[in-house]
């Protein structure tokens, strides 16, 4: 490694990597240098400890400090996977050599870039989907259903809605309500006979009432593609068939 | 990253911090080891410095680490891992030094940052200077006054470009420039000293 390997301007470019301070586009050209070549990792780790030995000096932590922050990690993590080997670390008073080694992972970071871009676009589309408006669907009762009527406010960000219905008369043993997602005809969702998904089966109180979370199908996040929601009596046994006529619907 | 996700501390220990940070936030806890082996050292020493209090230092020192599971946002496209925790380590230091009230005279200290040129050292980064070595000493010796600070104030004290720009009455324009360049000036001083 000689200092003179490199133009002022990737020099540049390192000193701006180890400040933290790359736009996009200075990002892309670093990128693609460390890529054509890995040796810039050295540099990155030289330049960063030039910036260090000046303004921020490496202390070694007390021991106890690392197996308590991991015991706190994992207690906060749900998601743990193999144990966490203990392994000691050799005491160190100033720890460049290790960051040497460091320097070699470093230069396979493009991995790490681009990991991190699908993760980005793995974010954005979640942020595009985090930012669905509620939905509020509102039934009336049927001929069958005289007097009932119930609201679905569906969330379609998580899925969930909540479904409350009132006078809707309650019902033999045997017998369920089933709430039906049904579908524009070449929606492409897995549907029934009648274009329905079944999403919830459900009864109701000795007043004809309930309200609670349930979950609805994932075509509530593409808009036009839920015709409408409905009630029917179903039997108990297998609510799957859908066998009733609607007895709440909604768009009537 | 499908094939690493049964760890070994070995396979672990060969993957970048951008790629621990990423694994990280995917749930393995297993990387943030890996991370506080590579970067506590820094993280702690920059708390001790600030906080002047090793105990306050270890308490900091685990809210940066844990808070990197959940709470931080690292780019990775913009700058190493180390600047980031270093610059967030000081940020939340600073923080705390701010709070605490019954402390008047650190709050003199970090207030008035109109004038923090002078002001923002502490006795404890003072004795800190003095314990740096003669290289490292004799090499920003020969940076100028404004490459000094321009430096100490876009890493040590993370200020934003356009803080830096106020402060120290350069063009905002110019300041990205001028903190590389001090940079790569200091490195080239120590160059000697590096290995």
């Amino acid at each position: 490694m000689t200092w003179s390997m490199s133009s002022e301007h990737l020099q540049l470019l390192i000193a701006g990597y180890v400040l933290g301070d790359l736009d996009p586009d200075e990002a892309a050209e670093f990128e693609r240098h460390l890529m054509e070549h890995p040796a810039i990792a050295a540099e990155v780790s030289q330049m960063q400890k030039a910036l260090e030995l000046s303004y921020a000096p490496e202390v070694e932590p007390p021991a106890h400090l690392r197996s308590a922050i991991l015991s706190a990690a994992h207690e906060q993590l749900s998601v743990s996977n193999t144990p966490l080997a203990a392994v000691k670390r050799p005491s160190r008073q100033f720890s460049w050599s290790r960051a040497m080694n460091v320097a070699a992972a470093v230069a396979i970071v493009a991995l790490g870039i681009n990991n991190y871009r699908l993760w980005q676009t793995l974010q954005a589309s979640q942020a595009e989907t985090q930012r669905l408006a509620a939905l509020t669907y509102s039934l009336q009762g049927t001929k069958a259903g005289n007097g009932a009527s119930a609201i679905v406010v569906v969330n379609p960000n998580n899925l969930e809605a909540v479904l409350t219905v009132k006078n809707l008369p309650p019902l033999p043993p045997g017998k369920v309500y089933v709430l039906w997602t049904v579908l524009k005809q070449d929606a492409p969702f897995t549907t029934d006979s009648k274009s329905a998904i079944l999403t919830e089966v459900f009864t109701v109180d000795s007043q004809g009432n309930i309200s609670q979370t349930i979950v609805v199908p994932k075509a509530f996040r593409s808009q036009g593609l839920v015709s409408n929601v409905a009630v029917t009596v179903e039997d108990a046994a297998s609510p799957q068939q859908h066998q009733g006529a609607p007895v709440m619907i909604t768009n009537l | 990253m499908a094939e690493q996700t049964g760890n070994t501390e070995k396979q672990l220990s060969d993957q970048t911090d951008a790629e621990l940070y990423l694994g990280l936030k995917a749930g393995h806890t297993n990387a943030l080891g890996i991370l506080y082996d590579r970067h506590a050292g820094l993280v702690y020493g920059l708390a001790l410095k600030t906080l002047g209090n090793a105990q306050e230092a270890e308490d900091l020192t685990q809210d940066i680490f844990l808070n990197l599971i959940k709470a931080t946002a690292y780019d990775s496209r913009r700058g190493s891992f180390r600047t980031f925790v270093a610059i967030l380590t000081r940020s939340r230091a600073i923080d705390r030094v701010r709070s605490r009230s019954t402390v008047l005279s650190f709050l003199e200290r970090w207030r008035p940052i109109s004038h923090s040129e002078k002001t923002s050292q502490s006795p404890i980064e003072y004795l800190f200077q003095n314990e740096q070595s003669q290289a490292v000493q004799t090499a920003l010796a020969q940076l100028s006054e404004s490459e000094q600070q321009v430096l100490r104030l876009a890493y040590y004290e993370g200020l934003s470009q356009s803080e830096i720009a106020r402060q120290l009455g350069i063009p905002l324009g110019t300041i990205k420039t001028t903190t590389r360049r001090s940079l790569l000036k200091l490195r080239q001083f120590l160059t000697d000293y590096i290995r």
